[in-house]
């Protein structure tokens, strides 16, 4: 009864809407649709949402200014729950009835997989922000592309300075226990025993945990010289503040977004003396940085962080993108992608050939006084 | 070392035991009583730590003041559903019950969401001062404070099924449901308040573990899940039994994960009810007629 | 028109329903309600025929998906081969878990069931170099139709996905309707309905169960690798609570026990579903509410709008029950 009811409805407004349509004249031009698929619900919803709200702003400044073509950007998202079967069917959603010209997704990398071939087969490009596994950029999928460090590019580019800037030799690695969490542990891992650092321990924790008393006390009584933590802000919160309940001794690194507003307020005092590895900083030097710091604060009330500026700079990519190839053409866009040259609050982004991002600046971070200071800065450089 | 670390996870393991227990007292007892595997039990713990956080960061309450008023705002959520909802469907079959606690549970789950927003929440308890050391072992104040919280509650719950009118009212209709609506109690007030009375419970639970640790709708799941583990354990409608339950599955996993592997920590408590239901499926203090308290 | 019709005359329609429909997205909506169709149906052989409520079905699921991305990808199987290993697999799983299990009732059987997949899910989730853990197999090569050396049906379209996801679907259903006919299938009424009876006339609660839970564990392993294949992706979450919650509610509002209901389930769970997207953020609100509102007012699923479910099997014809091996 319901669902009959609900299809004379929806009937009853499209022909209304079909007949005010066709009615007037279109003085308003055609929106260009951008289909976002990002996790609204699950442990990682407050991260997919500092996405979209990262690309909200970034379509508005866009909009404000004219937008592209002559034409607003107009953000469809769906929520793709981090779960591969959700992503996929919102892409089906977005790519057919939604008609959106360019798709941007889908977070977890797991996810990002499932929605690739679908990206391939129906010709549409597709960005992922966030989405950090090497293998996505090795599959020869030309229709994809990656805005966003892989694990093996963060451990390359922090590990070595981290040993010698702590002078460690041991390590522990506290991660996440997923495809995320393994592959950045793996990768450092990598680094680390060509540099002659022994892992004394490796706990992973499952998505879900609240509670990290136990892997900590196994750390605490190993006494590593640093402690690398790959968690995202519902859990590294949580766990910075346990571990220095629990009164370790050892540094802590984290890897993750761990310069947000949130997670800074979560962990409060304890979170000075912690060190960051972050692919943005709301502190990092640089007019570009603090225009898109004060705008972002201007509309929300809190310093942007990892997950938003991946979000902003995806959505400028993408309009630029649409910009140069002149049309909404897919494989005018997809040219246009691979000539991206764009300068944002995360540096000077440009493909490589098998397009990943690089150019994008990584950031050591030391938090003081309840802010992220930047400590150093690498620029990730071209790999091919 | 290895004796302090042993402590150390000993103690971790009675705390978290502790929080275990409580927020599976009011789900041994629904269950128990109402036959109801009542799967929005997860739900109702979130709530609790969702409205507390809103009392004390937004609204500035103290934690003292922000605790009754949350718990009264539980105990009416439990009593209405109770009365519009699961009273209708007292005498169907398990399968379309279990199903409306399901949808339940997910109607309340994605609205916390969209009130809330998706940000983990923490509930302020004012005491930021450094933890408190026994030796080499370490315990925080909030965790003192909420395992306090948690005896308490669990005293207060055992003294009101045992001592009370409306606790025996409780028991007997746990006994004998027939014969105590011949001998005249109100079954469907007794069903009503202990329903209440169970989704109180998880409410106070929620607050204290989002005072420990925070508190945010993907944890109701995961919460409902070890809940019921633990009432297997200690057999179902046995008050003893969910503390005993409780704080041996906090043992468990803490001990498990502190000297084997921490990656099959919240698999322990799935592996011991399978040994449990296999070899002594009343669980270890229910008899076959399981009693309440 | 009976039951077993209107099935028939469902599947028809679903034969030619390619010809009309190009849209992709449409196709694919369809696409995964055969799937759901399939895996809701498996799960109906446990909870409407021997009626106990089973909350480790996704364990089948996972394992047919796992065997069949396995198989295919490190060992370059063919799909049909994979489609029946799966099975297989998955049959074997079920007869296992459900020897140990299946001697336990009511709460007792839910809780275990959920215990079982679970730690299933651990055991994957932390076999990194065994099974890939949280990472997952990606790439699952699609299926592919030969015969002698020429290539028949690439499935690089849709409507290829779509075929096999029917003609998959046809087999279950006849297999589900075969099994309710059988004696294994009247035996398991029996037990549903009465069980100290039925074993005083013979029957063995315990072996009728648990064919019946082999059987959805087959079905529901075949349903896996079909998925597998289809997404392309398959990761721990397959063994997740969650296929086993959305199959649960299908076959409950479907109605369950009945041939029709998995069926009827399937889609307009998924179907509406999917409607709610346009409310992304109240949608899983709203769906709530409607599942409750479903089951409040229909207990015994869409299908007992039409046939009334009637108590106790001592007023049937017994001839009846022969034709008609569902409450009708």
């Amino acid at each position: 009864m319901l669902d009959f009811r609900r299809l004379l409805a929806g009937l009853a407004l499209l022909g209304v809407t079909a007949s005010a349509a066709l009615a007037q004249p279109q003085p308003q031009p055609q929106p260009l649709r951008i289909g976002v698929i990002e996790p609204q619900t699950g442990p990682v919803a407050f991260d997919g949402t500092s996405v979209i709200r990262g690309a909200r702003l970034a379509a508005e400044e866009i909009n404000r200014a004219g937008g592209v073509l002559g034409r607003p950007l107009e953000l469809v998202t769906a929520d793709g729950a981090c779960r591969p079967a959700d992503s996929v069917a919102a892409a089906e959603r977005l790519i057919t009835a939604e008609k959106v010209s360019v798709l941007m997704g889908a977070f977890c990398s797991g996810a990002t997989q499932a929605v690739m071939p679908i990206a391939e087969r129906n010709r549409m490009p597709l960005v992922t922000a966030v989405s950090s596994l090497p293998a996505l950029t090795q599959a020869g999928n030309r229709w994809f592309f990656r805005n966003a460090e892989t694990d093996a590019m963060i451990a390359a580019a922090f590990a070595r300075g981290l040993v010698e800037q702590t002078k460690t030799k041991t390590v522990a690695f506290l991660a996440v226990n997923d495809d995320w969490g393994r592959g950045t542990v793996a990768s450092f891992r990598s680094v680390f025993d060509k540099l002659n650092v022994t892992t004394s321990l490796s706990e992973f924790f499952d998505h879900s945990a609240s509670d990290f008393y136990t892997p900590l006390t196994r750390i605490r009584s190993a006494r590593p010289d640093l402690v690398i933590v790959v968690a995202e802000t519902q859990a590294a919160g949580t766990l910075v503040r346990q571990a220095r309940e629990l009164r370790l001794p050892s540094k802590i690194f984290g890897v993750g977004a761990w310069t947000t507003p949130t997670f800074l307020n979560l962990v409060g005092p304890a979170a000075n003396g912690l060190l960051a590895g972050v692919p943005y900083a709301a502190t990092a030097p640089g007019e570009r940085n603090a225009t898109f710091v004060r705008e972002f604060r201007a509309a929300h009330n809190e310093d942007p962080g990892k997950y938003s500026a991946a979000g902003y700079t995806t959505m400028n990519i993408i309009a630029q993108a649409i910009q140069r190839a002149g049309s909404t053409d897919s494989a005018a866009i997809q040219g246009a992608l691979e000539q991206t040259d764009y300068a944002g609050p995360t540096g000077n982004l440009r493909f490589d050939a098998k397009h990943q991002i690089y150019g994008l600046q990584l950031h050591v971070v030391e938090i003081e006084n309840g802010k992220p200071e930047v400590r150093g800065t690498a620029t990730l450089e071209q790999n091919d | 070392m290895l004796v302090s670390d042993f402590l150390q996870f000993a103690l971790n393991g009675v705390v978290t035991g502790c929080f275990y227990a409580l927020t599976a007292l009011g789900l041994s007892l629904v269950f128990g009583l109402m036959n109801i595997v009542n799967f929005a039990h997860g739900a109702f713990f979130v709530l609790g730590g969702m409205l507390a956080s809103l009392a004390t960061e937004r609204l500035g309450l103290p934690l003292w003041a922000a605790i009754p008023a949350v718990l009264m705002v539980m105990w009416g959520v439990g009593a209405v559903i109770e009365a519009g909802l699961l009273a209708r469907m007292r005498d169907a079959h398990i399968l379309p019950v279990t199903l409306v606690t399901i949808g339940l549970s997910v109607f309340l789950v994605n609205t916390m969401l969209m009130l809330f927003g998706t940000e983990p929440k923490n509930v302020r308890t004012g005491l930021e001062g450094p933890p408190v050391f026994l030796g080499d072992v370490i315990i925080s104040q909030s965790r003192i404070l909420a395992i306090g919280i948690s005896v308490l509650a669990i005293i207060a719950t055992w003294l009101l099924i045992s001592r009370t009118r409306a606790g025996r009212a409780m028991r007997a209709v746990f006994q004998q449901p027939e014969a105590a609506a011949l001998a005249g109690i109100p079954i469907a007030r007794v069903h009503r308040f202990t329903f209440a009375l169970g989704t109180t419970l998880a409410g106070l639970a929620g607050i204290l573990l989002g005072a420990v640790f925070v508190v945010d709708p993907s944890r109701a799941e995961p919460a409902a899940v070890k809940a019921f583990v633990v009432i297997i354990l200690g057999g179902i409608g046995s008050l003893p039994g969910a503390v005993l339950g409780g704080i041996l599955l906090g043992l468990a996993e803490s001990l498990w994960g502190g000297f084997v592997s921490t990656g099959y920590m919240d698999a322990v408590g799935f592996v011991l009810v399978i040994a449990i239901l296999l070899f002594r499926p009343s669980g270890l203090l229910g008899a076959p007629a399981s009693r309440v308290g | 028109m009976t039951e077993n019709r209107i099935v028939l005359l469902l599947l028809a329609l679903a034969a030619v329903m390619p010809v009309f429909i190009g849209d992709q997205y449409v196709l694919h909506l369809l696409v995964m309600t055969f799937f759901y169709a399939i895996l809701s149906t498996s799960l109906n052989l446990v909870v409407g025929y021997v009626g106990e409520l089973s909350l480790g079905h996704a364990a089948f699921l996972g394992l047919g998906a796992y065997t069949s991305a396995v198989l295919s990808t490190q060992f370059g199987l063919p799909f049909f081969i994979c489609l029946l290993l799966a099975g297989v697999v998955a049959g074997l799983a079920a007869l296992v878990i459900g020897a140990i299990t299946l001697r336990l009732e009511g709460h007792f059987f839910v809780l275990i069931s959920l215990a079982f997949a679970e730690v299933l899910r651990y055991v994957v989730m932390n076999s990194v170099e065994l099974l890939r853990g949280p990472l997952g197999y990606s790439n699952i090569p699609a299926p592919h139709l030969s015969f002698g050396g020429a290539l028949l049906v690439d499935f690089s379209s849709k409507a290829h996905f779509y075929y096999l996801g029917l003609v998959l679907l046809a087999f279950t259903l006849y297999a589900a309707w075969r099994f309710a006919r059988s004696s294994f299938g009247l035996g398991a009424l029996a037990v549903r309905e009465n069980r100290r009876l039925a074993r005083a006339v013979g029957v063995d609660p315990f072996r009728q169960a648990l064919v019946a839970f082999v059987a959805g564990g087959v079905l529901a392993g075949i349903a896996g690798s079909f998925y597998a294949h289809y997404l392309t992706f398959v990761g721990p979450e397959v063994l997740g609570f969650g296929f086993t919650l959305s199959a649960l509610m299908m076959v409950v509002i479907g109605g369950r026990g009945t041939l029709l209901g998995p069926l009827l389930g399937a889609a307009v769970v998924g179907i509406t579903l999917e409607l709610l997207r346009s409310v992304n953020e109240a949608r899983l609100s709203i769906f709530g509410i409607l599942l409750v509102l479903a089951v409040l007012f229909l207990p015994d699923g869409l299908v007992s709008l039409r046939w009334r479910r009637q108590p106790g099997p001592a007023e049937e014809n017994a001839t009846d029950a022969l034709d008609s091996p569902l409450r009708s």
